[in-house]
């Protein structure tokens, strides 16, 4: 039995045992008012530690943090939409039958429960899920790449979304419903980021090998441009006009480009780009 | 913005998104996407340079890869309304 098949027994055990009903799991507050409290927490903002921040009042920066926090309940939410996809379409295969797809039934079923959950907050309080701008286009695999790369986006969207989780998920200073939100999703993905990991790993194992170097440096040019573009999404421009913030498209610009908010993505970032490293997917640290 | 201005945004964002030179991109009719200019992961960020340059929201499900194409493509699917002041 492979590591992970052992793992997704395991896991499997744990989700029966922990397994909630988002139906009943949260008690929704009529309303929220945006400006009246934290909700995504100051330090995580994308603009924090920029002069655009440190211009705003607190009832301004609070108004902020609502919608910053309904963006990254959005864009999580439609990250979750082509991984369970990805994952249904991935059971039953000969790889992945017996203790594997028992466990991915568990994973799309909790994957589909936060996204009721975020759906629910983004529609109830802000009245939308602020929209995904990606478009999928056709592009040639070297051999394995399409599952490697199938892995890395599951992991890249839950491990940057679990370093939020676990920042936000006892805070006392945010919304308490946001904090318990956090906190339900990070507990689910802590077995989603165990899972991923090992079986991500075998799957390196038997095939960057296989590569040439011209295949290899490819897949590294396109997993850092990957991750790259995924941090893209914490700095939406809607975002900002919402929070009354003029130019909101400069403002993405400004952020993105801005030191503190660089040395805010290399950290955040440490422990996934740490873990590409050691799996040979990424030969050095990406300048994010 | 009239039509000669919005076809040298988008061709300035393109090019320097590229990192190419001016002579990487001859034509208003030349591949974007199939040349190598832009990649999928570039798309996202297109996007809200379009939606910046004409103030408006780009409705995703509403538009197909193909709209990618080329310059002139891009002006049709995004800017219908622009006033035609001889393209280049």
């Amino acid at each position: 039995m492979s590591a992970a098949t052992d793992l997704a027994v395991r896991l499997s055990d744990a989700s029966v045992r922990k397994s909630w009903d988002v139906y009943t799991a949260f008690d929704w507050p009529e309303q929220l008012d945006p400006e009246a409290e934290w909700y995504m927490l100051p330090e995580l903002i994308s603009i924090y530690g920029t002069e655009t921040w440190e211009g705003l009042s607190e009832t301004e920066q609070k108004r902020l943090s609502f919608y910053e926090i309904v963006n990254f309940f959005s864009f999580v939410l439609y990250g979750e939409r082509p991984l369970i996809s990805g994952l249904m379409n991935r059971m039953y295969r000969k790889r992945t039958q017996g203790p594997i797809t028992d466990y991915l039934h568990h994973f799309i079923d909790e994957e589909n429960k936060h996204m009721i959950m975020f759906g629910e907050f983004c529609k109830r309080y802000a009245g939308k899920i602020y929209p995904e701008k990606k478009i999928v286009l056709p592009r040639e695999y070297a051999k394995g790449e399409e599952e490697i790369a199938f892995f890395c986006k599951v992991l890249i969207v839950e491990e940057l979304g679990d370093y939020y989780n676990l920042k936000m998920m006892s805070d006392k200073t945010i919304n308490p419903l946001v904090a318990k939100i956090n906190k339900v999703h990070h507990i689910d993905e802590a077995r989603h980021l165990g899972f991923g990991r090992e079986f991500l790993r075998e799957l390196a194992d038997e095939t960057v090998d296989s590569w040439t170097a011209e295949e290899t440096e490819s897949f590294r040019t396109w997993l850092t441009q990957y991750l790259s573009s995924s941090w893209g999404d914490f700095y939406n421009p809607a975002v900002y006009k919402d929070a009354g913030i003029k130019d909101g498209y400069g403002t993405r610009k400004m952020a993105m480009a801005h030191s503190a908010c660089a040395t805010f993505r290399a950290e955040a970032s440490q422990k996934l780009v740490d873990y590409f490293i050691d799996t040979r997917l990424l030969s050095e640290a990406p300048a994010l | 913005m009239d039509e000669k201005a919005i076809r040298e945004g988008l061709r300035g964002w393109i090019i320097d998104r590229a990192g190419a030179t001016p002579d990487a991109l001859p034509s208003d009719q030349q591949a974007i996407l199939d040349d190598g200019l832009l990649s999928s992961l570039d798309i996202v960020e297109f996007i809200l340079f379009i939606e910046d340059l004409r103030e408006e929201e780009v409705d995703i499900e509403a538009i197909e890869p193909e709209v990618f194409n080329n310059i002139d493509s891009l002006v049709e699917a995004f800017f219908p309304d622009a006033k035609s002041v001889s393209p280049a």
